[in-house]
């Protein structure tokens, strides 16, 4: 071997090492530098002037429309602060990429966050800054949105994020043309909403399902027991003292069981487990319908006429009714919806999230049609279509609403989730619930 | 599933060349070995041992964050082998959970990956349009994993005016099949998918190494009057048996690691009944947020690799030896 050679070889060997050490080097001190940031932030923030200049980041699980209608409002905080805006999404795999760039120590500015029990994790473990640390006025908050809302991004009694947009779970999606054509007129009782069902068995069917995605179980679990158990019980279910072994919880499965069974589901309970929820979607929007009813949140109405049937006709292919009542007559309602949490105490990142608490902000979303608005301030000629604004009215005007039950639960639930048990429910299998509550505290307790 | 395969071809390939390797010219310089040893055992130790060793300690913590949060020993262990039925039940026959499922991946879908493979590999070889077959028999390997679980999904999609297989079966079945549906169908359904994927590369393998059986000793048997099936069995599955164990190897390492069909074409489920071990390890630890408990499934995971990996390891020193 000759000199250059053994030369080239450790120039080569060196340049190796640097390319591996390098980027790890860089990204090590955040990690342990997150908590003392935080603690530098507590000082009085003050408002970022206009034209202040920088680069946020942004990361979000928002994809198509949603991203488009975000992109709106991102490009109008451009323009009216100077700040750019790096807009990053990823759906399929957004808690691997938020947590991933959390513990290393590079997280992103701005963070959307979908679910709160994500929401609880982040803000547990000193990822999230309070509000409060932000220069976010929490009295005009507290003016501008209503409080089942706010409750939504407040964590052990402190806010750590903004309500961005949200859906009725409370929707109940139909064909106004089968059911006029079987004599049916929009139930509001849990009874004459099987009687709806019965009447559309075979003409052309009854329901459809798509189970395979289990959380469309869980949305119907939740709005059964909002509805059935009350309010309180609601509460006390999906927080930390719920107790799963409550005979109500059981109960709603049977309730469940009344309606998503062989008899009304289209294909029938074992099909329903194998099949996507956009495929159940498709068997009643159409253009011919398999079924004639399908339940799910608000999103629906999107996603139907913009990707299964972009001929559909409010009020005449596609139509909403508020979810049967149980029991309890008081108008109660869940919602499902995304929040907007700083996870740096950047000055860009502060004048974002007083930019969204804005009505004008609100209002070029709202505008977009891909979202309903919980800010107070955005009139409902802001919204293009009307499936959108009786979606909005309706929780606006809801006696009690709360946010999905099973995105309140804590996320390291060992083993068998909440979805994936209800999944063997409705095939019949006997739950032992028991078994299910020393998990669930378990995972509380963990928090 | 695509990382291992270079390995395994070179493996493929190593017993075939014959060649003698010169004898190292005596003693080396020290320093010159460390040397060139350096780069490689430090990109080793960055990427490998000090991962696996962080893994390790963290399996015995509660990891909050995948930081060292607080000790909790044995705990993460403990719950999983004896109290979560998702990762392992033994309280019924034939057993369930994670670690079952994968057994059932390693049985099946290894053994009918090799045997398809091999009757391909076999048939092909006799007819003109050998390359064709084998062609299209490998096209799958040329899917990303995710692209295959997308394609199998609207294979066995419930309905039939979706779902492939269900629109064949149509005139037979009263109603759709729930292949992703049905608990006891869910893992047969999946590893059928998965043997589509890899069967192409099975039969790449064997049929070099088929090729590579002298043609001399063929034509001695057939000469002395060995029936093709005696050919078969006495001949050419002893002379491939070399290969099989690699690719055997192979699938199994490819099994243990086995997560991206799961986490598109079931999430897991019904239920849990089609969990494995790489995505309960996902599982626990990115959506669960327990990286304590997610590392102590990974080092279960790793644990099971070890016998493999000794297998792999005193096979490839018994073959230099001879």
């Amino acid at each position: 071997m000759t000199r250059s050679m053994r030369i080239s070889a450790l120039v080569l060997g060196a340049a190796l090492v640097a390319a591996a050490c390098g980027p790890a080097g860089t990204t090590l001190p955040p990690a342990s530098g997150g908590p003392a940031a935080s603690a530098g932030g507590s000082a009085p923030a003050e408002s970022v002037a206009p034209g202040a200049g920088g680069t946020l980041n942004v990361l979000s699980l928002w994809g198509g429309s949603e991203e488009e209608a975000f992109k709106a409002v991102l490009a109008d905080f451009t323009a009216k602060t100077g700040i750019n805006v790096n807009y990053e999404a990823d759906r399929q795999t957004y808690s691997t990429t938020l947590q991933s760039r959390i513990t290393g120590g590079n997280p992103p500015d701005i963070a959307i966050i979908p679910g709160i029990g994500f929401l609880r994790r982040f803000a547990k473990d000193g990822s999230l800054k309070k509000l409060s640390d932000m220069g976010v006025d929490a009295a005009a908050l507290a003016e501008n949105y209503p409080e089942g809302f706010l409750g939504a991004g407040t964590v052990d009694g402190e806010a750590y994020a903004i309500p961005a947009k949200y859906n009725n779970k409370g929707t109940m999606w139909y064909r106004p043309d089968v059911y006029t054509a079987n004599g049916v007129t929009n139930p509001t009782t849990w009874d004459e909403f099987k009687a709806a069902l019965d009447a559309n068995v075979g003409k052309p069917g009854a329901m459809s399902l798509g189970a395979k995605d289990d959380w469309n179980l869980t949305d119907w679990f939740e709005n059964i027991y909002i509805r059935q158990a009350g309010v309180e019980a609601y509460d006390k279910l999906f927080g930390p003292d719920g107790d799963w072994t409550d005979p109500t919880v059981q109960t709603d499965v049977n309730t469940m069981l009344e309606v998503i069974n062989d008899k009304y589901v289209v294909g029938g309970i074992d099909a329903a487990v194998g099949r996507a929820w956009t495929d159940a979607i498709a068997q009643v929007f159409k253009p011919d319908p398999e079924a004639s009813t399908f339940y799910e949140g608000g999103f629906v109405g999107g996603i139907a006429t913009g990707q299964t049937n972009p001929d559909l006709v409010i009020g005449e292919t596609i139509d909403w009714y508020p979810f049967p009542t149980l029991g309890n007559t008081e108008d109660v309602t869940t919602f499902g919806g995304d929040v907007v949490g700083a996870l740096t105490d950047s000055d860009a990142a502060k004048a974002f999230l007083q930019y969204v608490t804005t009505a004008e902000a609100n209002a070029v979303w709202a505008g977009t049609g891909a979202i309903v608005s919980p800010h107070k301030g955005v009139p409902t000629s802001a919204y293009p279509n009307e499936l959108v604004v009786r979606e909005a009215e309706s929780l606006n005007n809801a006696a009690a609403i709360r946010y999905d039950g099973a995105d309140l639960l804590p996320a390291g639930i060992a083993g068998e989730g909440l979805g994936a048990l209800l999944q063997r429910a409705i095939r019949g299998d006997t739950i032992d619930w028991a078994d299910f509550q020393t998990r669930v505290k378990a995972a509380w307790d963990a928090e | 599933m695509e990382a291992t395969q270079p390995g395994g071809i070179d493996a493929m390939v190593e017993p075939t060349l014959k060649a003698p390797v010169a004898k190292p010219p005596g003693r080396r310089n020290d320093r010159s070995t460390l040397l060139f040893l350096g780069p490689a055992g430090l990109l080793l130790a960055v990427f490998l041992v000090y991962p696996a060793i962080y893994t390790i300690l963290l399996s015995f913590n509660r990891g909050r964050r995948g930081e060292f949060t607080e000790w909790v020993g044995l705990d993460h262990y403990i719950s999983l082998l004896t109290g979560d039925k998702s990762f392992l039940d033994l309280t019924q026959f034939p057993p369930e959970g994670a670690i079952w499922n994968n057994v059932l991946w390693a049985v099946f879908y290894t053994s009918i990956v090799i045997f398809i493979g091999l009757v391909v590999a076999v048939l092909a070889s006799r007819v003109r349009y050998e390359s064709v077959i084998k062609a299209v028999v490998f096209l799958p390997m040329a899917i990303a994993a995710t692209a295959l679980a997308i394609i199998w999904n609207f294979v066995y999609a419930p309905d039939a005016n979706i779902g492939l297989l269900n629109a064949i079966l149509a005139p037979v079945t009263e109603r759709g099949i729930s292949w992703l549906g049905n608990p006891s169908l869910v893992n047969a359904a999946l590893i059928g998918a998965g043997i589509w994927g890899s069967v192409g590369f099975a039969t790449v393998i064997l049929s070099a190494a088929l090729k590579s059986i002298p043609s001399e000793i063929l034509e001695a048997a057939r000469v002395d009057g060995a029936s093709e099936r005696q050919v078969f069995f006495g001949i050419i599955i002893p002379m491939v048996s070399l290969p099989i164990s690699v690719l055997a190897v192979t699938l199994l390492v490819n099994v243990v690691k086995l997560f991206d069909l799961i986490y598109v074409m079931t999430n897991g489920g019904p239920g849990t009944k089609s969990r494995v071990i790489a995505f309960t390890m996902y599982f626990e630890s990115i959506p669960g947020g327990q990286f304590g408990r997610g590392a102590a499934v990974a080092v279960i995971m790793l644990i099971l690799l070890i016998p493999i990996m000794a297998y792999n390891i005193r096979r490839f020193r018994s073959s230099r030896v001879t």
